[in-house]
């Protein structure tokens, strides 16, 4: 049995089972066909360690990856990017390829610089422009032919909308056309396909055809900009099924899912006013921290923003200026913990926050995990690292448009043509390499930390 | 440790006294083979390597981290 996995990067379970269903044709019959339901992804949902994860059966801890960024060893605020360099354990295609088995991958994070596999492969919206995008090279000057240059991302504008909209469209309509040309032209045991475009769609429009988003007006101009997506996704997925034989199981999937953003929350400006975190000078123009002329011989901890916040403390003996003894670590973690728990938000009502100890999550940890990994309010507020805002909250994030933030739920729809439906149920992110295996009846690797999910019988 | 199927590995030789003694931890453990075991064990111990290496150059670096901040992963 081949596999064939398509990656619907941030697709939430809210829209693509429910609000939109009527109008996805080509899905909601997948979904009827075969197991269905959400997608439970890692602690932090976060995109590169949450498609890591799907492939490897690796947790974020056993990765070392916790972000798109990571701290180098003995800075503060110093760190370096993510890539295809930092997975040092095998995805699903290496073992595939391993055991003689033919693989196309595309566009599945982290993915740049291309690295060798058993087939082929084409790099993920990290590829900067103009470098090397695919495995063989020479993929790419094949494929430059036909859809000419490589689009693996769009650049984010707050004041061109209407330009983030035609590009994502173009750059969508590119990466289905490189699929459709490798299923048709290479042999392949396993294809792995993500497509970005849907979250960029979620971050730079959800807040125009999310009712529930406080900042939705009815009848906008992007009204349908997210049902139109959907269909245009629904649509090319019917075009790629057409392609396979009965001998193809097809996995739906998303990273995570997506949910309406209320703020930001200035998460060093809280630990500043609450005395963790001191200035030189206090800063009068937002800045990011790197900027900030902190006094580090007076600061036991710092943050960095994102979709959940990493909270860092400043530690004699692993930091460069580091303030807190061994042996008040614990007590000084604890402390901030809860009062992490318990802050507010502008109405004054306590957030639903939740604060983790890596070691809760995670039973090995790799890497520079942080000290404490914070969801403020359920991750409904994001963490915006930059200080100088004359508030703690805002109600935008503090680099540019976003209207979405992160949700634990993806969402999957699984057809195994041998079985005629699958019914309802949950698919944890760690049991998905293991049940793409079992589809394709390869043995799972003693490696892999999840099983295959029951959703497969 | 000969692995000449997959095009993403490469051959790499091993004492015959230490394949010798992997070939007596795995038995019965699931890894197919010596070189199933080598590459598990030398994975976990580089995902500790706290400075991976150079997968962008210090520009693409800077370009993608003002990407990531525009899309709100860093802030």
């Amino acid at each position: 049995m081949k596999a064939l996995v398509l990656g619907l990067d941030c697709a939430a379970p809210a829209l693509l089972f429910d609000r939109y269903a009527d109008d996805l044709p080509v899905l909601s019959a997948l979904r009827r066909r075969g197991a269905w339901g959400a997608m439970q992804s890692c602690d932090p949902p976060i995109t590169v360690p949450a498609w890591t994860v799907m492939a490897s059966s690796q947790d974020p801890g056993r990765l070392g990856i916790y972000g798109f960024r990571h701290r180098k060893p003995s800075t503060y605020t110093e760190g370096y990017t993510v890539s295809s360099t930092s997975i040092t354990v095998p995805r699903i295609w290496d073992y595939l390829g391993q055991r003689g088995k033919n693989v196309i991958v595309v566009g599945v994070p982290p993915s740049y610089p291309p690295r060798p596999v058993r087939g082929c492969l084409v790099s993920c919206f990290m590829t900067p422009d103009g470098r090397p995008w695919t495995y063989p090279a020479s993929l790419g000057e094949e494929l430059r032919g036909l859809v000419g240059r490589y689009k693996a991302d769009v650049l984010f504008r707050k004041d061109d909308r209407d330009r983030v909209l035609a590009e994502t469209v173009d750059m969508t309509e590119q990466h289905f056309a490189i699929l459709k040309q490798l299923l048709k032209t290479k042999p392949w045991d396993l294809a792995w396909f993500v497509e970005i475009g849907l979250d960029r769609i979620h971050h730079a429009f959800w807040k125009f055809f999310d009712p529930t988003h406080p900042g939705y007006v009815p009848g906008n101009k992007y009204e349908r900009v997210g049902l139109e997506y959907y269909r245009l996704l629904d649509s090319r997925i019917g075009e790629i099924l057409s392609l396979l034989n009965d001998q193809t199981a097809v996995l739906v999937i998303s990273d995570h899912g997506a949910k309406a953003m209320r703020g930001a929350f200035c998460v060093n400006q809280w630990l500043a006013r609450e005395g963790h975190l001191a200035f030189h000078e206090e800063p009068s123009t937002p800045i990011p921290l790197e900027q900030a002329p902190i006094d580090w011989s007076r600061t036991r901890a710092w943050g960095w923003g994102g979709y959940y916040a990493r909270i860092f403390l400043n530690v004699r003996g692993r930091e460069p200026s580091g303030v807190i003894a061994s042996e008040d670590y614990e007590r000084e973690r604890d402390r901030l913990a809860a009062s992490l728990a318990a802050v507010c938000d502008p109405s004054g009502r306590v957030m639903d926050t939740r604060v983790f100890k890596p070691e809760r999550l995670y039973p090995v940890r790799r890497g520079d995990p942080p000290d404490l990994l914070v969801y403020f309010d359920d991750l409904s507020w994001r963490s915006a690292g930059t200080v100088g805002h004359p508030d703690m909250y805002l109600s935008e994030n503090d680099t540019g448009p976003d209207d979405a933030v992160h949700d634990y739920d993806g969402i999957f729809i699984l057809h195994d043509p041998r079985r005629a439906s699958g019914g309802h149920g949950r698919l944890d992110i760690l049991d998905v390499a293991p049940t793409v295996l079992t589809l394709m009846d390869e043995p799972v690797p003693p490696a892999m930390q999840g099983r295959p999910s029951e959703v497969v019988g | 440790m000969n692995q000449p199927d997959g095009q993403g590995y490469i051959t790499v030789s091993l004492p015959r006294p230490l394949v010798e003694r992997i070939e007596a931890r795995i038995r019965g453990t699931g890894f197919a083979s010596p070189a199933a075991y080598v590459e598990y064990v030398l994975g976990e111990v580089l995902s500790d390597d706290p400075n991976p290496g150079d997968g962008f150059s210090p520009e693409d670096e800077e370009a993608l981290k003002e990407k990531l901040r525009a899309l709100g992963y860093l802030g």
